[in-house]
């Protein structure tokens, strides 16, 4: 009861930071950081995100203005792209687009219906034919989802589990256009910083990979072993980790809180932090993996046991990653002394 | 190191890729395969994906170790490195879609540049239970593989036709293969290393049969 008592207190005040620094003329970003980096609270989560994803201005005169404007030339993207039916498209695009919709989220009925699912395809084909270097690539389909469905819970109901179950038919025309061109802008600003990701034989994939294994080298040295040992390549599970930031291995409402973190630790959240989330994410499986053999270690690693992960697990998992990258980062000889033993 | 500690023994162990376009049913056929299952609203598979069964020919167990790749273009850098060291493959494409027969032939050639020269490659057409839908007549799919000299099949995953079928068959005919090759060198195994992975396409000494000696794998 008391621990409850001072759960429900703590929320409050935390809540009430944010609402004091929300209604400031001129947002200060780096507090905004600081404080989201514990989780924002839902209510609020879709204005926060929004600002430090740099979607809206600090300035909070400014921003319906820019809202307006952003949300009138997504929908002239639409119309220009959509108008003239879906048999103008690149039909491959269009169809490799589509495919994948179909098969989004398919344990969360919101993402079942066909006006969701029109708009995802919409937002994603008007991504794709605006980035050629990289256009479309399965798995950006995954995370185009946290933006619609906080984006989404904020406009009909303030829950993002909710919003999951919610009788989609009941949505204002307007407001899905709303979250559809919010959802577009802020896909096109996380893409945009892990690009190489997705362009040609994905360079960056294979650079946080290599990475990857160089941490896990350090940190946990045993496991590594073993993983060389077993011919386990980190490629065969780690490719999925980095290609869907993890969103193949935790459900969509637990990311929703990562990424409150990813967002908090500016530029480099989806790139340079995911690469130690994953770190942390791996070791913490150590002790089962050291006991296994090559099919068993792919086996588990695929459908790795987090259906049952509650926040506070994720909350571990950010707290190690931090540390790790605190140790780390700016270490870079902790890695050299590593490459001149290249693992495996 | 011990790889057939808890795993049931085996004589052979066969690698065996899918590939094909995206949405065909790759990760159905091996579901249905390897744990008969059929997921009606599985993911898109990213990267690579994993299973094995074992089966048995001639009263020889053989335990493929299939892995099942991506479908879109994008990846190819990264699955075609699954090819190595794959004495089989299955090349599906969705009888109710044409332009993923079309492209088999671009598969085909794949397979050649990055897999062994020899592998055994079956063609399937997938989803047979849509048939009122079906788009890639029999006949212009089998001449195909006649041509190739492919083994041709068509399957289910969702009402199961054929699917044992098809791995038993490419299995069996890679068994074939590799045992006859045996016979003909009259020596031990010809091994081969994917990816780090042994992959043993012939039989082991009779000292150690029952038992895959991991070490002596080049």
């Amino acid at each position: 009861m008391l621990g409850e008592l001072a759960t429900l207190n703590s929320l409050s005040i935390r809540f009430t930071k944010f609402k004091a620094l929300l209604e400031s003329p001129t947002v200060d970003l780096d507090m905004l950081r600081k404080l989201s980096w514990n989780g924002i609270p839902e209510e609020i989560r879709h204005l926060v995100w929004k600002l430090l994803m740099g979607y809206l201005p600090a300035n909070s005169a400014r921003r319906d203005a820019t809202l307006a404007r952003k949300r009138s030339e997504y929908e002239d993207y639409v119309q220009q792209t959509f108008g003239k039916g879906v048999e103008t498209l690149d039909q491959g695009l269009y169809h490799q687009i589509h495919i994948d919709v179909q098969r989004t989220n398919p344990s969360i009925p919101l993402y079942q219906h066909p006006r969701i699912q029109q708009a995802l395809e919409r937002v994603l084909y008007c991504w794709a034919i605006r980035r050629p270097a990289s256009g479309y690539v399965q798995g950006i389909n995954d995370l185009l989802t946290p933006f619609f469905q906080v984006f989404l819970a904020a406009s009909v109901t303030p829950n993002i589990r909710d919003v999951e179950t919610m009788a989609v038919d009941a949505i204002p025309p307007a407001v899905l256009v709303e979250v559809e061109a919010d959802s577009f802008w802020c896909l096109g600003k996380l893409l945009d910083g892990i690009q190489d990701n997705y362009t040609a034989a994905q360079p960056g994939i294979q650079r946080q990979i290599t990475r990857l294994q160089e941490l896990i080298h350090r940190i946990d040295a045993p496991l590594h072993a073993h993983l060389v040992a077993e011919n386990v390549q980190f490629l065969q599970f780690a490719f999925r980790w980095m290609n869907c930031l993890l969103m193949r291995e935790i459900s969509l409402r637990r990311i929703i809180r990562m990424w409150d973190t990813y967002l908090a630790e500016g530029d480099l959240g989806f790139s340079e932090f995911h690469l130690y989330v994953c770190a942390a994410f791996l070791v913490k499986w150590s002790d089962r993996l050291r006991e296994m053999e090559f099919q068993e270690i792919l086996m588990f690693l695929q459908s790795l046991p987090t259906a049952g992960w509650e926040e506070k697990d994720i909350e571990l998992l950010l707290a190690e990653a931090f540390m790790w990258q605190s140790l780390f980062h700016d270490s870079p000889n902790h890695l050299t002394q590593s490459t001149t033993q290249p693992p495996n | 190191m011990a790889q057939g500690n808890e795993d049931p023994v085996y004589h052979y162990l066969f690698k065996v890729v899918l590939v094909g376009d995206a949405s065909v049913g790759k990760s159905n056929l091996l579901s249905r395969f390897t744990r008969d299952e059929f997921n009606i609203d599985s993911r898109s598979t990213i990267g690579v994906e994993f299973a094995t069964r074992s089966i048995e020919v001639d009263n020889k167990i053989i335990k493929a170790q299939i892995w099942d790749t991506a479908g879109q273009e994008r990846y190819r850098a990264i699955t075609s490195a699954y090819y190595r060291g794959a004495v089989g493959a299955l090349l599906v494409y969705d009888i109710s879609n044409y332009a993923t027969f079309e492209k088999v032939s671009k598969w085909l050639a794949e397979l050649k540049d990055h897999a062994d020269q020899n592998i055994v490659v079956m063609l399937v057409g997938n989803k047979s239970d849509l048939r009122h839908l079906r788009a890639v007549p029999t006949e212009e799919a089998m001449a195909f593989g006649a041509k190739h000299s492919l083994s041709f099949i068509e399957t289910s995953a969702l009402d199961c036709t054929n699917v044992e079928k098809a791995f038993q068959k490419t299995l069996t005919e890679i068994y074939r293969i590799v045992s006859s090759r045996a016979l003909e060198t009259e020596n031990s195994a010809k091994k081969v290393v994917a990816g780090g992975q042994a992959i043993v396409v012939g039989p082991t000494n009779t000292d150690t049969e029952n038992k895959v000696d991991k070490s002596r794998c080049c």
